[in-house]
């Protein structure tokens, strides 16, 4: 499942790179992270509870970032296992310069699979898109908080 | 419900063959009384859970179970390494290239489909088991996957490296002169590719199984709910480097087969090695979403190049056709289904000239079992879209192109091209039958009053033979290395003390009413009532009488297994009379049995003997009887029927003996806005020859419809490119329920087997049928709308839809050569 978007925040874009670029900057956009570890500048973990059935669904995920060019794009890898569930996630993103602000193009090939992935797109597009949703609100809150400090 | 019988019931001499009498078995099940594998509970037994692949492709890296281990209740667990250790790989029965391919009980080194299990844990509770597999670390590194037959043609990806290719097997069955046929024709109708989905059924009770372990003797008893025990145990004693004596196979009550239980052997002989391993009974019932995921699936086929011959009063002269068949990940039954469907080679139809290039593919699947009409439907398919298309194309009526082409009854026993004999049957008076049931003469009628209310109308016709009783020897045409030939069965019935008539069956019931008609059978020969017979349910295979491949399949129990309960009851009866004459004084053919006495025919009412008096004097008070006079009253009988040997250069034998034959039509309703279809009436007509019960009969005949309609519109095992199933529930694979089915009207017509012992032929693999006529009255439905050709055997919504859309991107697949 590939899913993609463009989002317009009013900060510089050195601010919008320090924030994405920072694994502990990330780990508080993005929703259900219960832990975070990192092991170093290019790898990190999380457990996360991703809001699926009951209880939610409890994933540790390996991030891996893949390349970067500075302050423009990275690309980073994320592999989750869970109950009934593997998910391998490519996501990368480009910011360019929109007036005062940053535009930023982003892109996730998301692939689960196991039993939950067998629910197929009909049940997993909605929960990718709440999850996207949530990351980028955090965002643009994050980046207008770093731009002040 | 409507019920049409055309013809008496051929009955015995007494006359319970032929009455449906309520089935001895309902009783228990419809109070709750039954007594499944899963009732039953042993001390200190464990519960098994699979640890399953998430993925279609991958190489197994490494397998954690240390903190499973650690869990308090895991008593242990077991992964494809041991396996590997050991036991053997599972037999094989093609040859090269898939005859090279190394099948464990669980996956060495690489996981080949979603679900295959990969490792399974035992615990104090199945909830334990559950979670503890869920502590098991198993990590993967993907591998390209192939979900795709013709995409595994081309070996780019190879599942199995022992066997080099995909190609499990392939060969080209010749019959006539295809060649001459289609040069003659006055017109050739081509169809570039049509589709039989994958799809399964799901049988009420799900798989599985309580396995004890006998350290003293080495001995395995398995209560559980295989339906082919013998063939199971074939499978796993090498496997396991046992003899075949030292598993012994209990069933009870089965909720169902449909095939789904014949490929039970690699979660089986797992469990083998976890009582083994643990010194404790395991017991594994498998969860819904593994059944739908990897029990087994139904044959996916394509059918190419289909080119047929047709003169212009609409004679079809022959066809030719490439079939790929998609097994999945193992052929684990396979590749028997690349010649089942060889059985009903011409369908119902007089086709002289065939031809079918055959080849079977492992895919990134679940791997494939016998499924209720087992290869034959897929073949019967295509038989009845040719027919559908032909008529479409060139314009002949649906119904009398059917009746030109028809089997005739004057004809039979008829002999098909490739030496199998279909033994009796009037298609074209069954057509009829059923055309008056669904009051086709109203069709163009219903079609306006549909149109005005903007929906399409259609009627479609399926025919359909149900092939019954087996010849293993058809093996030999796609292996003849196999030393198999024949089939057979064995029952034993006896005279007990006080009087009862003891049946047990060679085969395993699984809700087919084995328990009433047999009871029927042995009652007429003996000349009681079938509630003095007990007939044991379930099967031993310590203590039923049973052949070497005893089991419920291949719709043969009216031939082989009623035949073989026949004959112990007869061997049963002449013991019974020379008893009675030899204690009342008078000649054997002097007594007769009836009503529970044996007695002198004509003779004073005292001159009778009771049946517990004979049971008693055998069993009980044989002092005075002659020293040279021995009847046992207990006696097993094997039915062997004549098959001869076929002939593998040529590919013909006597595949099967008995075609039982079925024609559905069905009216269809589609919204011309959503491609919704509903089927708004509905007929079927059966002959199955002498009709032992003709309730258990219609029956199946509802069974087996309700089955096909799902097929026909919801059903099916959908994957995406990564090879996960995205229909693994029963959700997304709707199965249908009371609601999805229209009123069922049904008749019967009897032509009597002249082959089978009671002129009954083996049926309830007839769900075909309607997946045919639904997809001809669909065909009917669009003609107004574009003319749409249906190429795929289930056409959910999104599919009419589709065709509604852009007809012509289906008739972009068949073309019209004409002189």
């Amino acid at each position: 499942m590939i899913v993609s978007g463009t989002k317009e925040l009013g900060a510089p874009r050195e601010v919008v790179w320090s924030v994405i670029n920072e694994p502990s900057e990330m780990a508080k956009l993005m929703p259900g992270v219960e832990s975070f570890e990192i092991t170093d500048e290019k790898h990190w973990t999380a457990k996360v509870k991703v809001p699926l059935g009951l209880g939610g669904l409890k994933m540790t995920m390996n991030f891996e970032k893949l390349e970067e060019r500075e302050p423009e794009f990275a690309l980073m890898r994320a592999k989750g296992q869970g109950v009934g569930a593997l998910m391998d996630m490519t996501t990368s993103f480009t910011l360019s310069e929109a007036g005062g602000g940053t535009s930023m193009a982003w892109e996730a090939d998301v692939k689960i699979a196991g039993p939950v992935g067998a629910m197929g797109q009909r049940v997993l597009q909605p929960i990718v898109n709440q999850q996207v949703s949530q990351v980028l609100e955090a965002l643009e809150d994050r980046v207008a908080a770093a731009s002040t400090e | 419900m409507t019920t049409t019988v055309t013809e008496p019931a051929k009955t015995l001499e007494k006359g319970f063959v032929g009455q449906s009498i309520p089935r001895k078995e309902d009783k228990r099940l419809v109070q709750g009384q039954g007594t499944f594998f899963d009732d039953v509970r042993r001390h200190g037994m464990g519960y098994v859970h699979f640890v399953r692949s998430p993925y279609g492709h991958a190489k197994i890296v490494s397998i954690d179970v240390s903190k499973a281990l650690e869990l308090d209740g895991v008593y242990g667990t077991i992964t494809g390494d041991e396996v590997a250790i050991h036991t053997d790989p599972f037999f094989e029965m093609s040859v090269e290239p898939g005859g090279n391919i190394k099948d464990y009980a669980l996956a060495v080194g690489r996981v080949r489909h979603m679900g295959e299990p990969v490792a399974a844990v035992c615990a104090a509770t199945r909830e334990l088991a559950r979670d503890a597999a869920e502590l098991i670390e198993v990590e993967y590194d993907e591998l390209p996957v192939l979900v795709d037959a013709s995409e595994a043609l081309k070996d780019e990806v190879v599942l199995h490296d022992d066997a080099g290719s995909n190609v499990v097997w392939s060969g080209v069955f010749d019959w006539g002169d295809v060649d001459s046929a289609l040069a003659e024709a006055d017109h050739v109708v081509k169809i570039d590719k049509l589709h039989f989905h994958r799809f399964s059924s799901t049988p009420l009770e799900c798989a599985g199984a309580l396995v004890e372990y006998d350290k003293g003797t080495g001995e395995w008893t398995l209560t559980c709910n295989h339906q082919m025990p013998g063939v199971g145990a074939i499978w796993m004693a090498p496997a396991l480097r046992t003899g075949i004596d030292k598993l012994r196979f209990v069933t009870h009550d089965i909720g169902g087969g449909f095939g789904n239980k014949i490929c039970l052997h690699p979660q089986y002989v797992v469990l083998c090695l976890l009582s083994r391993k643990l010194g404790r009974p395991v017991q594994w019932t498998e969860w819904r979403t593994d059944q739908h995921t990897a029990n087994a699936h139904g044959n996916e086929r394509w059918f190419l190049d289909v080119e047929v011959g047709v003169m212009k009063d609409g004679t079809m002269t022959g066809f030719k056709v490439k079939a790929l068949d998609d097994c999945g990940a193992f052929p684990r039954y396979e590749p028997l289904g690349c010649i089942i469907w060889a059985q009903v080679t011409p369908g119902m139809y007089g086709w002289r000239n065939i031809r079918v290039d055959f080849t079977q593919v492992c895919t990134n699947k679940s791997p494939v079992s016998p499924n209720r009409g087992y290869s034959r439907m897929q073949h019967l398919w295509l038989t009845e879209r040719i027919i559908d298309i032909v008529a479409h194309e060139l314009g002949f009526d649906p119904v009398e192109i059917r009746k030109k082409n028809y089997v005739q009854a004057d004809q039979m026993p008829y002999e098909t091209p490739n030496g199998c004999f279909y033994d009796s049957g009037d298609y074209s008076t069954a057509l009829d039958m059923v055309l008056d049931l669904i009051d086709a003469g109203s069709i163009e009628k219903r079609r306006e009053e549909a149109a005005s209310r903007g929906r399409l109308l259609g009627l479609g016709i399926g025919s359909t033979l149900d092939s019954g009783t087996n010849n293993f020897g058809q093996s030999t045409l796609l292996n003849p290395e196999l030393q198999f030939s024949g089939n057979n069965e064995a029952a034993s019935v006896k005279l007990d003390i006080f009087g009862e008539v003891v049946v047990t069956l060679g085969t395993v019931p699984q809700g087919q009413g084995h328990e009433t008609t047999a009871a029927q059978v042995v009652a007429d020969i003996l000349g009681c009532s079938p509630d003095q017979v007990n007939v044991r349910r379930g099967h031993d295979t310590w203590f039923n009488s049973h052949a070497g491949f005893s089991g419920t399949y291949a719709s043969q129990f009216a031939f082989t297994g009623l035949g073989a309960v026949k004959g112990a009851a007869e061997l049963v009866r002449d013991e019974m009379i020379q008893l009675a004459a030899a204690v009342l004084q008078a000649p054997p053919e002097a007594i007769e049995l009836s009503e529970g006495f044996a007695r002198i025919k004509d003779g004073p009412p005292e001159a009778a003997l009771p049946f517990m008096a004979l049971g008693a004097i055998i069993n009980a008070n044989n002092a005075f009887l002659p020293p040279d006079f021995n009847p046992t009253l207990n006696h097993r009988y094997v039915c062997r029927p004549y098959f001869g040997m076929v002939d593998t250069e040529k590919k013909t034998g006597q595949l099967t003996l008995t075609y039982a034959m079925q024609i559905h039509a069905a009216v269809v309703e589609i919204d011309p806005e959503t491609g919704e279809v509903d089927v708004v009436d509905y007929a079927a007509v059966d002959d199955c020859g002498v009709r032992i019960n003709p309730q258990i009969v219609e029956g199946q005949v509802h069974g087996a419809t309700a089955h096909a309609i799902g097929a026909a519109l919801h059903e099916d095992f959908v994957y995406d490119d990564e090879g996960t199933l995205l229909t693994a529930n029963f959700y997304d694979y709707h199965v249908p329920h009371a609601m999805d089915m229209p009123p069922l009207k049904t008749g019967a017509m009897e032509s009597p087997s002249p082959v089978a012992p009671l002129g009954a032929k083996g049926m309830g693999e007839g769900g075909g049928g309607g997946i045919h006529c639904i997809c001809s009255a669909i065909q009917d439905a669009l003609k107004p709308a574009g003319g749409a050709i249906v190429y795929d055997s289930c056409n959910p919504a999104h599919r009419v839809w589709s065709m509604l859309q852009d007809p012509e991107a289906t008739r972009a697949n068949v073309s019209v050569a004409s002189k």
